[in-house]
């Protein structure tokens, strides 16, 4: 797969993909509990996307509500002193 | 989770999420929203992007040069700085669907591209950028030219970073919204 790459790396083998895939599948909340820990890689890979694309989605909203929130809070709240205190 | 106590020497994770809270807090502060209430919609869309870039690259920077998701974010973001007005962005389908304002803002956001350290090479090598791994390569900042170990490597890393952070602005917002 990697064979382009003049001499640098060597061929990349089927156990390392298999090894890094079941690691990928680790991670991911959908598969993680699966009775059968062997999914196929094109499955994964979907998993992963979808994962990455709902964690990218999750981080607007996030910042949305932060960007709200921040505009609102009052300098003299506890919370901003609480956070202040945190920073220095 | 307190950010301020023993940071947990056997869960990275945890190391991260702490650092990561204190670097973004800090730039949250440095961005000066507070007390401002914005004027229109344009407004508030850049406010909350602003959040987000200082997010992304708050954990960035947390995880340095030693990896390159984190490389290609801090080099986009400082890009970012230097094009002022134009946003530099490989998410412009999201930009584009968030932006609920007039067509000055559509015309405004346009992706460019300058002096790019990771062309795309798909023309060569066909078989490896389809499909699935075609896609995961588009999400994953800087993974266009890496073979597919890398890639896998990366992704795990990024996944694990980015969940980090999300758990990390949840805590924030919780804190914020109580009253």
């Amino acid at each position: 797969m990697s064979s382009r790459r003049s001499g640098s790396t060597p061929r990349i083998t089927d156990e390392q993909i298999i090894e890094l895939v079941s690691k990928l599948q680790q991670l991911l909340p959908e598969l993680r509990n699966r009775r059968s820990n062997k999914a196929s890689a094109s499955k994964v890979l979907q998993e992963t996307c979808n994962y990455v694309r709902s964690l990218h989605k999750e981080v607007d909203d996030l910042s949305d509500r932060l960007s709200q929130l921040l505009s609102t809070i009052d300098d003299d709240s506890p919370q901003a002193s609480i956070i202040r205190s945190l920073i220095n | 989770m307190s950010p301020s106590q023993q940071p947990s020497s056997h869960n990275p994770t945890c190391l991260i999420k702490n650092r990561f809270a204190h670097r973004f807090v800090r730039a949250l502060n440095n961005l000066n929203i507070k007390n401002r209430s914005p004027h229109d919609e344009n407004q508030i869309y850049r406010r909350s992007h602003r959040v987000k870039i200082a997010a992304y690259a708050a954990m960035a920077s947390v995880v340095g040069s030693k990896r390159a998701w984190s490389r290609a974010v801090l080099w986009k973001v400082r890009n970012r700085s230097r094009n002022q007005g134009l946003l530099v962005s490989s998410r412009r389908k999201r930009v584009d669907c968030k932006s609920k304002t007039s067509n000055d803002h559509h015309a405004k956001v346009s992706v460019v591209r300058r002096r790019n350290p990771n062309p795309k090479r798909e023309d060569l090598d066909p078989f490896r950028y389809s499909g699935q791994e075609l896609k995961l390569r588009k999400l994953v900042p800087g993974a266009a030219t890496m073979d597919s170990c890398c890639l896998m490597d990366e992704t795990a890393d990024y996944i694990k970073c980015l969940a980090a952070q999300v758990e990390v602005m949840k805590t924030l917002v919780d804190f914020y919204t109580t009253t």
